[in-house]
């Protein structure tokens, strides 16, 4: 558990050791099938954000996308929260459900 | 053994009256015109959205006998944008196994008649699940891209209006293009944001239309040079570098290969620019260009139909329009017209010996590249 009561479950291959976000597929890397799960902090960097006019559907516009790269450089697409964040901007991430939520940390 | 594309036929791409079968026939008519009606022994179709009240699960068989090709084989093909570029691929390699001697190539969209929420859950269809969940759309991934590919090469907003600029501008010489008028950066800039940094006209249009070719055994001025294609994972997450499409560098890399040529034999090439910014991506990865320096090709001039490298003379997917499927066939016909000199007002300016197709399905989910060119004797 980080200081915001949140981790994140990631993967590693355990052949290559490449780390992802976790699929149903095989590893992104080496296709190996042997494939493991850790705790990861849940803090992470937004690479870019997006809102969309015309989300999918079951999402209601304005809806804020961003790219977030998370430790160890595994990157996940998070809904936003609240306001746009800008490229660098540290974003706490959380699990629900489906999807991950991203909202802005303030700089300390 | 040689295959060579042997007649084109278009139709008006657009928003038509028309169903997907008659849009089909349209093309394939023309086609087959072309060529005198000499017997079609295979037939390979592609469409993405034909489901349902389009009743065209039947794609084959209801052309089949529209065409009156019955007697003939048929193959249905299925890469959602990349669908054209397959359809050519899949028949090329059916002509090379000499099972076949002559092959009707179509590829059909009907998408005006749907409301704005189908086609956007349906086009998401060429998207990761897990994304799609998330709330992203083809717009929503691609403007993504093109944020990281502005940052990463320090560019503005402003060469995504340039590219939307640049296709309208070839659109306006090609008859059968959907978008008959050219645009200014103001008017690009000025336009509704869909998916910041991605404005409207940044993005392809809804469209309805088909392309049709005859390819046959056999050389010409459009003889299959070189085919090619990549994946690359569909979930954009997996990506090491959003900036730059690894399966479209493997497709080209091998249909060069393929062709024993390189970059600097090809005198004009048709991209998939779905997102006008995407015509730098392609380029690039294609090494008509060098890394990031796809806007400043364009902004010299490279690119035009009297610069070095012609690129989407024939407006390309943001000027042609886009109905999905048919753009990959489109991409090939343009390239085999302007090698055979039929291209018209829209032809470059100095006649091209080798050009260069490109398709894309999704995000560059799989690629496809086709070279065409007289045989070297």
């Amino acid at each position: 558990m980080t200081e915001n009561g949140e981790a994140l479950e990631l993967s590693r291959c355990e052949s290559c050791g490449a780390r992802f976000l976790p699929t149903d597929g095989a590893c992104p890397r080496c296709g190996s099938t042997h494939i493991q799960s850790y705790s990861s902090p849940a803090l992470g960097t937004v690479l870019a954000a997006t809102e969309m006019t015309s989300p999918a559907e079951g999402w209601h516009a304005p809806h804020r996308l961003a790219l977030v790269e998370m430790p160890e450089a595994v990157r996940l697409f998070a809904i936003v929260d609240g306001a746009l964040p800008t490229p660098g901007a540290l974003v706490a991430v959380r699990r629900e459900g489906e999807v991950y939520r991203a909202r802005t940390e303030p700089q300390t | 053994m040689s295959v060579h594309v042997a007649s084109v036929g278009m139709g008006r791409y657009g928003k038509r009256p028309e169903g997907l079968i008659d849009l089909a026939a349209e093309a394939a008519t023309a086609a087959l015109e072309g060529v005198g009606r000499r017997p079609i022994d295979l037939l390979v179709a592609g469409s993405m959205l034909a489901h349902g009240h389009h009743g065209p699960e039947a794609l084959l068989p209801r052309l089949a006998a529209r065409l009156g090709l019955e007697a003939g084989s048929g193959l249905r093909v299925d890469s959602a944008s990349g669908t054209g570029g397959m359809a050519f691929h899949a028949a090329v390699l059916a002509l090379e196994s000499g099972r076949f001697e002559r092959a009707l190539v179509v590829a059909t969209e009907k998408m005006t008649d749907r409301t704005t929420a189908a086609n956007t859950r349906d086009l998401a269809a060429s998207l990761h699940p897990s994304e799609v969940a998330a709330g992203a759309t083809m717009p929503g991934l691609a403007a993504i891209v093109t944020q990281r590919y502005l940052e990463r090469f320090g560019q503005t907003p402003a060469i995504c209006d340039a590219a939307t600029v640049h296709a309208r501008a070839m659109s306006v010489h090609n008859p059968f293009a959907h978008f008959q008028k050219a645009v200014t950066p103001e008017e690009v800039a000025r336009s509704r944001m869909v998916s910041n940094p991605l404005r409207l006209l940044h993005c392809s249009a809804i469209s309805d239309g088909a392309t049709a070719v005859v390819i046959e055994r056999g050389s010409g001025p459009a003889t299959v040079l070189g085919l090619g294609q990549g994946f690359e994972s569909i979930r954009l997450v997996d990506r090491d570098e959003l900036t730059t499409f690894a399966g479209t560098r493997v497709a080209a890399q091998r249909a060069y290969e393929n062709a024993k040529l390189g970059p600097s034999n090809i005198d004009v090439a048709e991209v998939h620019d779905a997102f006008s910014p995407f015509v730098y991506i392609h380029i690039e990865d294609l090494g008509l260009c060098d890394v990031g320096q796809g806007p400043s090709a364009l902004a010299k001039g490279e690119i035009r139909p009297d610069g070095r490298i012609p690129v989407n003379p024939s407006g390309g997917v943001i000027g042609r329009g886009h109905p999905v499927a048919a753009s990959g066939l489109a991409e090939v016909a343009e390239v085999a017209l302007q090698l055979r000199g039929e291209a018209g007002a829209h032809a470059v300016a100095r006649a091209p010996k080798v050009g260069l197709a490109h398709a894309m399905s999704g995000i560059a989910s799989h690629n496809f590249v086709t070279i065409l060119g007289r045989e070297a004797t």
